[in-house]
């Protein structure tokens, strides 16, 4: 009984498995196939892999905009996380009368849909263009400013901070240290796993952030890799040989990261703080 | 408690504030001076590099006129264009926006009544004559000409000549036909070689479109906003015929661009009833040369429908901001009065232009082996003439995405007037 239990359960695991991974295993084939073999749904590999490569490294001009991406991704998660766990560090930690009303207004923050502020937003970075180049329309400054703290990850960090051991703070106090010192030498050490967590899902959502960057960036110098593989997709006959490496060279960043991560972001998800 | 009516409040007040600036913009808006070129610069954005923006590029060659700056050609997918168009011109400002868009004819009229003072006018710099008839009235609005009609979506019947010999057909049984003889055709053609006859695609009703447009008819009434779909015989007709092609199981369905593509690459379907820019994907596939021909598109089978359509088709515009006048400059001597640079145009990149004068050049009397030897360019032109000029009007999108259930109720056996009652009721509910 037990036994026909378990290859009930192995099947359908298998199953499950071949269907998320199928998709993948689709688009790794895809790269070594012309377009019209893609269209047709041919699954073995082919042999114009350095063919669809020659293309997007040479017409479509993929380098730049990894470059971008890359910019954007590294720069939005250093500044997310240090000012959410910072924000998330003062609202458990400190005491204060009004905290929590402002804290609440900031999770209220979260229910407003990006395209309802997008409108407002396009329009403050045009009337700034002209005085701050660095932050106007058409700037990378742009693209990362809206998106580097939300009040998600002020909330994650506050969440998890909760866990964090209060008498940690007293203790470095003791020794002497200042609350600057509390907070880098003795928290961020020890939510290590928060960060991992925090670190992927920002690098994530900025790396494969769409709307944003498309209404706000305008020089095709200046686009990220979704902005790119959109384009490619446009023609009326689209080259899906060269859409597929696009997209696996997409994926690696953040695979990478993922992978690099995952042993922090499993317990950084569960919230477990080592003490 | 206390503390849910605080946040309630203070998130009316937030929605009210946000109502309240929306008024002021306009106000603020129009004083904006700030250009997107300056003028020794102008940008134009277009979608697909092997057909607009290769277009654009051979008119940046060609342009010989007096004026001094550079173009500067972005290349963007149309939904990002219409995405970046929509947040710009709604902000008011005109700051990142580009003097010359290519927009499409299904859409043109929504941005021109939404933004009206976006857009510069051409009635005085282009001759609304030199172009296709149809083109004029998707193009211009409250009498003012905004664009400059671009390519011709003309549509044709594509047909594997091979497969209909093997049935007993020619091509020129099938030229000038109805929908309903396209049919029966269909049925033999698949008992012959057991190919489906053509593909459909439950989310895309351009099918629809094509059928409607060869009576002259379309989804809105003549005003262009008003949904023109219950008592709708046209429309009825051609619902009717899409189910008879289900019905004789001669249809192959796709759910998407790339099976579409796939389909008759791979040899899967016998013909392809669609707009003259795919060429380029049929002919992707070399091993079929010869193979194909094209044939005017089928027509209803009532009064007054005529063996002509459209799919598809843009046109370029200029938007209101410094730099027009260069654009104009730019687009008049080129787009707007060079009959040689459309002969470059379908030479080069097959890209048919509507621009009547360039009919007479060489370039159309090309003969296409892989069509086998037919001048299809000058079937196009030709077939282009032909197409019954409709208002596209608002909504074209919008009530297709209603239609697009309606079509599913009618095919699982809801009767027809009532689908149709149906799907205005929602338009009309929905497009207030």
């Amino acid at each position: 009984m037990k036994n026909i239990k378990r290859v009930f359960i192995y099947v359908f695991l298998s199953l499950a498995a071949i269907v998320s991974i199928f998709p993948f295993l689709w688009m790794l084939v895809s790269i070594t196939n012309k377009s019209s073999d893609v269209t047709k749904g041919r699954l073995l590999p082919g042999t114009h892999l350095i063919e669809n490569m020659t293309t997007l490294f040479e017409s479509v001009d993929i380098v730049p905009a990894l470059v971008n991406s890359t910019i954007i991704a590294v720069i939005t998660t250093v500044v997310t996380l240090l000012l959410a766990s910072l924000a998330g560090y003062g609202f458990e930690i400190h005491r204060s009368r009004g905290k929590d009303i402002v804290f609440n207004i900031l999770l209220l923050s979260m229910m407003i849909p990006f395209a309802a502020i997008m409108v407002p937003l396009y329009r403050m970075f045009g009337s700034i263009s002209d005085t701050a180049p660095l932050f106007g329309i058409d700037s990378l400054g742009a693209v990362i400013l809206p998106t580097a703290t939300t009040a998600f990850f002020i909330f994650f960090f506050r969440q998890n901070t909760k866990m964090f051991p209060k008498d940690l703070v007293e203790a470095g106090r003791i020794d002497g240290l200042s609350e600057i010192g509390v907070f880098f030498r003795i928290y961020m050490p020890t939510m290590k796993t928060t960060y991992a967590a925090a670190a992927i899902i920002t690098f994530m959502n900025s790396w494969n952030n769409y709307l944003w960057p498309l209404v706000i960036l305008q020089s095709p110098e200046k686009r990220t890799i979704p902005l790119l593989i959109s384009n490619l997709g446009s023609s009326y006959s689209p080259d899906y040989g060269v859409i597929m490496s696009a997209i696996v060279i997409a994926t690696l960043p953040t695979a990478l990261v993922f992978f690099l991560m995952q042993k922090h972001f499993v317990a950084g998800m569960m919230g477990s703080v080592k003490g | 408690m206390k503390k849910f009516y605080l946040m309630l409040v203070l998130l009316v007040g937030l929605a009210v504030l946000a109502a309240c600036s929306s008024g002021d913009e306009e106000a603020s808006g129009g004083s904006s001076a700030e250009g997107a070129g300056s003028a020794d610069t102008i940008t134009a954005w277009a979608w697909d590099p092997a057909f607009n923006i290769a277009a654009l590029e051979k008119a940046k060659e060609a342009y010989n006129g007096d004026g001094d700056f550079e173009v500067k050609i972005i290349e963007n997918a149309q939904d990002d264009i219409i995405q970046k168009l929509n947040t710009g011109l709604s902000s008011g400002t005109t700051k990142g926006m580009p003097n010359i868009v290519l927009i499409e004819d299904y859409r043109a009229q929504s941005f021109l009544q939404a933004y009206p003072d976006a857009f510069h006018p051409l009635t005085d710099v282009i001759n609304p004559e030199d172009f296709a008839d149809y083109k004029i009235a998707t193009t211009s609005h409250n009498g003012e000409q905004y664009g400059l009609p671009f390519d011709s979506g003309v549509a044709g019947l594509y047909v594997r000549t091979d497969y209909l010999e093997q049935a007993g057909y020619t091509a020129e049984d099938l030229t000038n036909i109805t929908w309903d003889e396209y049919i029966e055709i269909g049925k033999k053609v698949k008992e012959a070689t057991g190919k489906n006859m053509l593909t459909l695609d439950p989310n895309d009703l351009g099918q629809i479109r094509m059928m409607i447009q060869t009576n002259g008819s379309w989804y809105v009434k003549e005003d262009g906003s008003t949904p023109n779909l219950a008592g709708n015989e046209t429309l009825a007709k051609a619902f009717e015929t899409y189910k008879k092609m289900m019905d004789a199981d001669i249809g192959k369905i796709v759910s998407d661009w790339s099976q579409f593509v796939g389909a008759f690459n791979s040899g899967d379907v016998a013909s392809v009833p669609t707009g003259n820019w795919i060429t380029p994907s049929i002919k992707q596939e070399a091993e079929q040369s010869g193979k194909w021909a094209v044939v005017p598109m089928p027509r209803l089978d009532m009064e007054g429908a005529v063996n002509a359509s459209n799919l598809g088709g843009s046109s370029w515009y200029i938007l209101n901001v410094d730099g027009k006048e260069e654009a104009a400059d730019f687009m008049l001597n080129t787009f707007g009065s060079n009959a040689d640079l459309y002969q470059t145009l379908v030479k080069d990149i097959g890209a048919l232009g509507t621009y009547s004068a360039a009919a007479e050049g060489d370039a159309y009397a090309v003969e296409d082996e892989f069509f086998g030897g037919q001048q299809i360019i000058t079937d196009f032109s030709k077939w282009t003439d032909e197409i019954p000029g409709v208002n596209y009007g608002l909504h074209t999108y919008a009530i297709e995405d209603i239609l697009v259930t309606g079509m599913q109720d009618y095919l699982k056996g809801t009767e027809l007037t009532k689908v149709l009652e149906n799907v205005q009721g929602q338009a009309e509910a929905q497009l207030k």
